[in-house]
């Protein structure tokens, strides 16, 4: 059914991709120098039009605003023309032709609204309708349909099915695709959007056409899971009902729900999704259209981890009474902790940013501490203080853009596993690797990535053979045009971290030295695993756990913050934990105060890129919880420190004055000083450890429950659990 | 020749006020329910609250009731007992107590105004699950 | 299959309606009064003229046997004249693909004989013969396996071709084990493999059996089921001729088309073009199946009458010409035409399209009146819908659907009015999809609705009757 093969011959052929096999040129493609071919002229509905050869009827008509009905034609699949819905008649031509897969000719004149064209998509529309069931009002596809849509658009206003009272329609069995996907496939129409999505952008071939005819069948060809990390885009994809969401089922019409734009923080790529809620209650996410970060997918963790947002929440401050956290008022939550707060000695209070605090939160307690003559701020996940450390951002950030990472020609990854770290990520070096013969190589342990890649091992010395110039890898390096170099934030919490870093910077310094790249093509990257890391040390926290452990504070904040940290590194501490989950961190706490979630309030988040922006408050907080920074607030004003905001909006000026790009929302601040960075890079000493480099998360089962929230949802639970029976098998 | 001239209204305002006991109680009546009448008192029931009629007032406000002084402002509709309330409401011209076919039973509960507002309001527990889940901490 | 392919690019102008079809009528009268010149009507094939002389498997049908008939005489000299000389001999011999479609073979094979842009080219023979009626490839398959193998070393020369791959129909077991051992014979033999015949050419032969899906006689899901994949077509363009059989420039021709080549070759391609009536020239193995007395494969000339066909090689209908109802002239696809046709009408590409059917595969199915012509299209209809890949809409659900009406024609359990309902729904099919699959499967319909009507009709009254009758 795919035609990777061919695609991949074609761009042989021509070099490069032309836009006639339909592939998105993102806003970072257009950048690239493209000799500009000569454009054809032809005419829709006698509108006349000019575009490159190559491109297709349907987009053709798309740039004079003629809209083209389709079902199996998406812009970020490959072409599969079976639905035949969009025929179009073309002057002196007898036969209609699909105008998603034909390319334009000189002044042909097409007619998008002609009897010809009219008949055929009522023709396509009636055959269509012929075996999908009329379910409509028991179909969780209904209101967002476009089945639904186009029959009423395109389609003819009466049935002449006579068979139904003779032989009914075509029944199929639905398959069980694993807890997050419910089908009904019955109302499968064989766009085959799903099957392609699962080949090219998931890069999982488990979905298939089985039998042909009328009995064809999309399915697993054996029942079984839908492993991939991705797998809720197809609900999206399905133009009809037969692919939806199982924990959505029956939940909510879409025209009840209300909308809010938000952004994931589930992990660092900071994904742009839709919340959909009624009646305070989060029901659904989708993604939402960002070309330069998530294009239209979402990962499955942030899709459907959403149910987490209801359970293990913290809805009352509790204090430890008597050895044991109780339920009471604000006031004596914060009086308490207040009373915590007085006459404390320099550097004696502290505060660990878990992975999704927020920018605001940061900066609050930022200001609570250094008011209390301290320093000791730090994010739970480590980072190298040597070298440039986390002062010059281009140390710590994914410098080249997310978007241009499918641009590269070769791809280092350096102890990470994008495909669960980032899964947005990955699927762009897949989307490289697939149309744009891209080499990838994986230091690490052997990993189950979405592309063949060369896996070069797991000690870190390798870094150094291919510094040096002893290591094979390097003849394939040489020879790029546009080399990427990404390292994981993970591998840099070893003890040796700071020995890894300045080996890759110092790496990538010869590459660049070697390599002619584009003056804006950064090749040394850091993947983040964390929605907060970029945010902390953007606002200036630093990065060592280890060093507030040693101080040894007489308060300490927990933001969120409830990895790696156990109650005996900080016993005599009063712990003061500020977040929405009851989890490791509320457990050791004094005194909780609880927070919101990040669908709850209006925050600033900056993804792995250096991205800041903004996620909308959907719901309020549950109970007496309250938006984190003004629980930091009130604080401040009871404990006598009292911080110089009020609202948001002063709180935003405060945020412009530490860092000016954390306001300047959707917008990438270009990281600079990466010279610098590499001249740093030389003061670290050290050597590596012996210890192999590895990854937390190598398999499905692994990326599911990795932070407070998905850890509360009942549906992530599922997926680990049916991941684990399907690996069995 | 005293309706014309408009006295009779004169000579209404004073009864009302000779029957809502002189000037301060009749000040006192107007404070609580807004309105100065007089009439024939039909009856009182155990609450103390008075019944009144006066067929000079136009049909609707010709029966009306005085809240028991117990009450002071806190009076309610409700607070009228059933048995009254058939004759207040134009149900039954007879008042309980010359209706000869009233039921009364033994087992018959005691009259209870509306209790909304107050802590012995009616309140049913909820069948719906909690929308959120509270973390209950481990011990 | 692929004869359907090309009669999408020729017939389509009858959709256009009445004035369509009188364009259509003019164009067609002008093909055969374009060289008054020439034949008017193909005669008997002499027997010196014939071309597969072991059709019947008589003689030897391995090296020794071929070579004794003249096969792989003078090979080596042929390809050496070169890939313009063959191109220009096939074009000068008129001879047009024998895969039903009919398109001039010349120029086909020309549009490969471009320079090379660095990928090989391959030469692809579809021997997925699997139209109901067609039998005429098993036969060269089985029985002359030479000819087939040094038409590809001729064609692929033709067209600069580094390999052919032949493509069996997966039923065909011991067609392609004669084949495969025709070729270890011609390697054993140096006539193919490395400096084929001595001639400093490369040529390599592959033979692909299939697994019996007719839609795999389609050229580009032919292509994809060699590749490995799912046999289901492709969207053209990009043309196999640009993007085909690996990724590389490819041609897919007939086994037949290629077979007849070698002996264009030798015998000029003037001797060739004599035979049959301009632009339909040539000889043909037609199929004679159906209500004859002796069905059989027969190599004819172009352009001979039907009914001289069938009543000289096929003892003629049973029950006599009157008894005669309809003939399907083309292979399963084609759309049927009634007696009053076939008495007169010619067998080649142009005087069937004349009579709204067309040529095909040369695979004539004779009815005579005993047939029940409802059920014998409900038939192939029912054939299609087995054989529909699943791709597109209007194949997958129409064909379906139209299965289920035929069903119900067959008993009369219908309304008159859904005649013209079957009637728009095969106009809704034809032409909207990726391959012709869906086309071959309209026309028989439109062919039975188009001259049986009043069958229909009275069927569906008579059913009436009964159930009436019944109710009473």
């Amino acid at each position: 059914m795919l035609r990777l093969p061919l695609f991949r011959a074609i761009s042989r052929s021509n070099g490069r991709l032309t836009s006639a096999v339909c592939f998105h040129n993102s806003a970072a493609n257009q950048q690239q120098p493209q000799q500009q071919p000569e454009l054809i002229e032809l005419f829709i509905d006698d509108k006349p039009v000019q575009v490159p050869p190559g491109t297709t009827v349907l987009k053709a008509a798309a740039m004079v605003g003629v809209e083209i009905p389709r079902f199996c034609y998406h812009e970020r699949l490959a072409i599969a023309g079976n639905c035949r819905m969009c025929l179009v008649e073309i002057e002196k031509q007898v036969k209609p032709v699909a105008a998603c897969a034909m390319p334009v000719m000189k002044g042909w004149r097409v007619k998008t609204n002609s009897a010809l064209t009219r008949k055929a998509r009522e023709g396509v529309m009636e055959f269509l309708l012929v075996n999908h069931p009329l379910d409509c009002p028991i179909c969780d596809q209904g209101g967002e349909c476009d089945l639904q849509d186009q029959s009423m658009a395109f389609g003819n206003d009466r049935s002449r099915f006579t068979d139904i009272n003779f032989s009914g329609k075509r029944a199929v069995e639905d398959k069980d695709l694993g807890p997050l996907i419910k089908t009904v496939m019955t109302r499968c129409i064989h766009c085959t959007r799903c099957i392609r999505f699962a080949s090219e952008v998931a890069g999982v071939d488990d979905l298939g056409t089985t039998g042909r005819g009328n009995e064809m069948q999309v399915g697993t060809y054996v029942e079984k899971l839908f492993m991939s990390e991705v797998s809720g885009n197809i609900i999206d994809l399905c133009p009809v009902g037969a692919l939806t969401s199982k924990p959505y089922a029956f939940v909510a019409r879409p025209w009840e729900n209300h909308r809010t734009d938000s952004i994931d923080v589930h992990d660092a790529v900071g994904s742009n999704i839709v919340v959909s809620h009624r009646t305070g209650e989060v029901l659904r996410i989708l993604p939402r259209v960002n070309e330069d970060v998530n294009e239209e997918w979402l990962a499955d963790k942030a899709r459907f981890s959403y149910d987490g947002l209801k359970r293990q929440r913290l809805i009352t401050p509790m204090l430890k009474i008597d050895g044991k956290l109780q339920n009471v008022e604000w006031e004596d939550a914060l009086v308490a902790a207040a009373r915590a707060l007085q006459d404390l000695p320099p550097n004696k209070c502290a505060a660990i940013a878990g992975c999704m605090a927020d920018a605001e939160v940061l900066v609050a307690v930022k200001d609570l501490v250094n008011t209390l003559d301290s320093e000791l701020l730090t994010t739970e996940q480590e980072f190298p203080k040597s070298g440039a450390g986390v002062d010059l951002r281009s140390n710590y950030l994914l410098n080249n853009k997310i978007a241009n990472v499918e641009h590269a020609d070769v791809i280092l990854l350096i102890g990470t596993n994008p495909r669960f770290e980032a899964p947005l990520v990955n699927t762009r070096i897949r989307k490289g690797y697939l149309h744009r013969e891209q080499n990838v190589a994986v230091i690490g342990p052997k990993l189950d990535l979405t592309y063949d890649h060369e896996n070069l091992g797991q000690s870190p010395d390798i870094i150094s053979q291919i510094k040096s110039g002893s290591h094979p890898f390097c003849e394939v390096l040489k020879n790029a045009k546009k080399p990427m170099i990404i390292l994981g934030a993970d591998v840099l919490t070893r003890k040796d971290g700071d020995k890894i870093l300045a080996e890759t910077q110092s790496l990538c310094k010869n590459i660049e030295k070697t390599v002619k790249t584009d003056a804006d093509w950064k090749v040394f990257n850091i993947l983040h695993t964390n929605a907060s890391q970029v945010t902390a040390l953007d606002v200036g926290y630093a990065a060592s756990l280890e060093e507030v452990k040693k101080a040894k504070p007489s308060v300490l904040f927990l933001l969120g913050a409830d990895e790696n940290i156990k109650k005996e590194d900080f016993g005599e501490s009063c712990i003061i934990y500020v977040g929405s989950h009851g989890d490791n961190g509320a457990q050791i706490a004094d005194i909780v105060l609880p927070g919101a979630a990040y669908t709850e309030k209006t925050a600033t988040y900056v993804n792995m890129e250096g991205r800041a922006q903004l996620t909308n408050a959907a719901i309020t907080p549950p109970g007496m919880a309250r938006p984190d920074w003004k629980i930091i607030r009130a604080l401040s004003e009871i404990a006598g420190h009292r911080l110089p905001y009020d609202d948001l909006h002063e709180l935003r000026d405060r945020i412009a004055e530490i860092a000016p790009h954390l306001v300047n929302y959707g917008e990438v601040e270009p990281s600079n000083f990466l010279k610098q960075v590499y001249e740093l890079a030389k003061t670290t000493q050290g050597s590596f450890l012996p210890d192999p480099i590895d990854i937390k998360q190598k398999s499905l089962d692994q990326f599911f429950m990795t932070n407070a929230i998905s850890r509360a949802s009942p549906t992530m639970a599922k997926c680990v659990q049916a991941v684990q029976k399907q690996k069995q098998v | 020749m005293a309706k014309a001239l408009g006295l009779d209204k004169l000579v209404n305002f004073f009864r009302s006020i000779k029957h809502n006991g002189g000037i301060l109680g009749s000040l006192r009546t107007l404070y609580r329910v807004d309105e100065l009448k007089f009439g024939d008192l039909i009856g009182e029931d155990k609450y103390g609250n008075k019944y009144y009629e006066n067929n000079m007032y136009f049909y609707g406000r010709n029966r009306w009731v005085i809240y028991s002084p117990r009450v002071h402002m806190n009076y309610d509709a409700s607070q009228v007992p059933a048995e009254w309330y058939g004759w207040l409401h134009y149900k039954t011209d007879l008042p309980p107590f010359k209706d000869p076919s009233r039921p009364k039973y033994k087992w018959m509960v005691d009259h209870t105004p509306n209790l909304s507002g107050t802590n012995k309001a009616y309140m049913p527990y909820s069948t719906v699950k909690t929308k959120i889940q509270a973390w209950q901490p481990k011990d | 299959m692929a004869g359907v392919i090309v009669r999408t690019l020729s017939v389509p102008k009858r959709q256009l309606g009445l004035l369509g079809q009188l364009v259509n009528n003019q164009q067609s009268r002008s093909y055969a009064d374009a060289a008054p010149e020439g034949k008017k009507v193909g005669g008997p094939l002499a027997d010196e003229d014939r071309i597969f002389t072991n059709l019947y498997g008589r003689h030897d049908w391995r090296l020794k046997g071929a070579m004794k008939r003249g096969d792989w005489y003078k090979t080596k000299e042929i390809v050496e004249k070169g890939a313009d000389w063959i191109i220009n001999e096939i074009k000068v011999s008129g001879l047009r693909g024998r895969g039903g479609a009919g398109f001039p073979s010349g120029m086909k094979w020309s549009f490969m004989n471009k320079p090379s842009d660095g990928r090989p080219k391959y030469l692809v023979i579809n021997g997925d013969e699997g139209e109901p009626g067609t039998c005429k490839d098993r036969e060269i398959l089985r029985h002359d396996p030479h000819k087939l193998i040094e038409g590809c070393l001729i064609a692929g020369r033709a067209m600069g071709a580094c390999a052919a791959y032949i493509y069996i129909r997966g039923e065909f077991y011991n067609e392609a084990s004669n084949t495969q051992v025709a070729i270890a014979e011609a390697y054993q033999a140096g006539l193919l493999g490395k400096n084929a015949c001595g001639s400093g050419y490369d040529f390599d032969v592959f033979v692909q059996r299939g697994a019996g899906a007719y839609i795999c006689g389609e050229e580009t899901a032919l292509i994809e089921s060699i590749e490995g994949k799912q046999g289901k077509p492709r969207l053209k363009p990009p043309f196999p001729a640009d993007v085909g059989l690996f990724g590389c420039p490819t041609t897919v021709t007939n086994v037949e088309t290629v077979a007849v080549a070698p002996t264009i070759c030798r015998r000029g391609g003037s001797w060739f073009g004599a035979l049959g009536r301009p632009r339909n020239s040539g000889t043909k193995l037609y199929n004679i199946s159906g209500h004859v007395n002796t069905p059989c494969t027969v190599e004819e000339e172009m352009s001979i009458p039907l009914k001289e066909l069938i009543e000289r090689h096929a003892g003629g209908v049973i029950g006599g010409w009157d008894n005669l109802l309809g003939i399907i002239p083309g292979g399963s696809s084609t759309p049927v035409i009634p007696k009053h046709i076939c008495d007169t009408v010619l067998m080649d590409y142009d005087d069937l399209v004349r009579v709204q059917s067309s040529f095909g595969t040369a695979a004539v199915i004779v009815m005579n009146k005993q047939t029940d012509i409802i059920k014998a299209i409900a038939r192939l209809i029912s054939f299609y819908k087995h054989e529909s890949c699943g791709q597109c809409t209007p194949c997958r659900e129409g064909i379906a659907w139209m299965y289920k009406i035929m069903q119900r024609f067959v008993q009369g359990n219908a309304e008159v009015h859904e005649i013209d309902m079957l009637w728009e729904l095969t106009k809704q099919i034809e032409l909207h999809t990726i391959c012709a699959l869906a086309d071959g499967a309209a026309w028989p319909v439109q062919g039975l609705i188009r001259h049986f009507r009043p069958e229909i009709e009275s069927r569906i009254k008579n059913f009436k009757g009964q159930k009436v009758a019944v109710t009473r």
